[in-house]
């Protein structure tokens, strides 16, 4: 959509990520490229860590020990020790990842760095960085993994026969109860990836509109506004995935 | 009416009516927590994380109801 908002042409926004180069048959969009972007940076930082690893922290080891402990002390303190030191691993790397690709979202270069793609026979400006999470594909991954994860977890400490059983409780109501626990296990899916895309995307079109309206001051309002989403929703995705897997490990020690 | 015209009005009406729910539903929440609160002002940073998460939540439905309406904008309507 090209719109004109008070004579300034507002660029192009669309709702799916832009495909920007080709490797052999395989289209590589511009959230890819964040992708990898923001896991070249984990990895970077993980292993400049691990290099330098000492009994007496640096400010730098400090830092991501406090980072790392909190949220060990919040995985264990909602799932238990038994199952949190399993889980950990997972949550903190949803919420990290999630957090640096929210505020990598933020920076200078993104949505303003465009590429000129030839598209049905036009040429059309696609932008070259994109915030990795306004594209549902890579939401949706990550809720894909969480919820089968929690189904695996939850056939691991109950056994095949009490994950199975968990479906049609009460047993009264067998028939009219599976296809309810169904589709609230399905729902996950929705509920994460949608929740996250549309924040993200939401305020990435805010952002946009509010640069063209407003371009003095206003907009600093919202990157606040923006960055501090982008936290709010890291920690509501992990702390959810943590409250499904402690919900499909635990209930059968409540019977 | 021109189908781009429909999708935009819907997409008006999508939101307009979408956050009325989660707006009642965040006051709620976050007036119960003042409350709370003022009540027992040391809990405050125990009530904090339980709140954003509901907040969260809450907030969720109305970004349902913007999923929709950007999507009924950049793609509804040819």
């Amino acid at each position: 959509m090209v719109g004109k908002l008070f004579g300034l042409e507002l660029p192009e926004i669309s709702m799916g990520a832009e495909v920007i180069f080709h490797i052999g048959p395989l289209p590589i969009t511009n959230t890819i490229l964040t992708t990898w972007l923001t896991m070249a940076l984990l990895i970077t930082v993980a292993i400049l860590i691990r290099k330098r690893l000492s009994l007496l922290p640096d400010t730098f080891q400090s830092i991501v020990e406090i980072i790392v402990e909190t949220l060990y002390n919040l995985v264990t303190g909602v799932a238990g020790e038994k199952l949190g030191r399993k889980i950990f691993p997972l949550i903190a790397t949803l919420f990290i990842f999630i957090l640096t690709a929210n505020w990598m979202g933020l920076l200078p270069g993104f949505a303003s760095i465009y590429r000129e793609m030839e598209h049905h026979g036009e040429i059309i400006k696609v932008p070259l960085l994109r915030p990795a999470n306004s594209d549902l594909n890579t939401t949706l991954a990550m809720a894909l993994i969480t919820v089968i994860l929690v189904q695996v977890a939850g056939i691991a400490y109950r056994g095949i026969k009490g994950y199975l059983k968990e479906f049609i409780t009460p047993t009264m109501l067998a028939p009219l109860m599976a296809p309810i626990h169904l589709i609230s296990e399905l729902s996950h899916i929705l509920s994460l990836s949608a929740r996250l895309f549309g924040n993200i995307f939401g305020g990435d079109v805010v952002l946009m509109v509010i640069f063209y309206m407003l371009p003095v001051l206003a907009p600093a309002v919202f990157m606040i506004l923006e960055s501090l989403f982008g936290f709010i929703q890291a920690v509501i995705f992990s702390v959810l995935s943590l409250i499904y897997f402690t919900m499909a490990a635990a209930e059968e020690a409540e019977h | 009416m021109d189908a781009k015209i429909a999708a935009n009005l819907a997409a008006g009406f999508a939101m307009a009516i979408g956050s009325i729910g989660p707006g009642l539903g965040i006051g709620m929440g976050v007036s119960k927590a003042m409350e709370a609160i003022g009540r027992n002002p040391e809990a405050a940073d125990r009530l904090f994380t339980p709140m954003i998460v509901g907040l969260g939540l809450a907030e969720a439905v109305a970004i349902y109801a913007l999923v929709t309406a950007l999507a009924l904008i950049f793609v509804g309507g040819g």
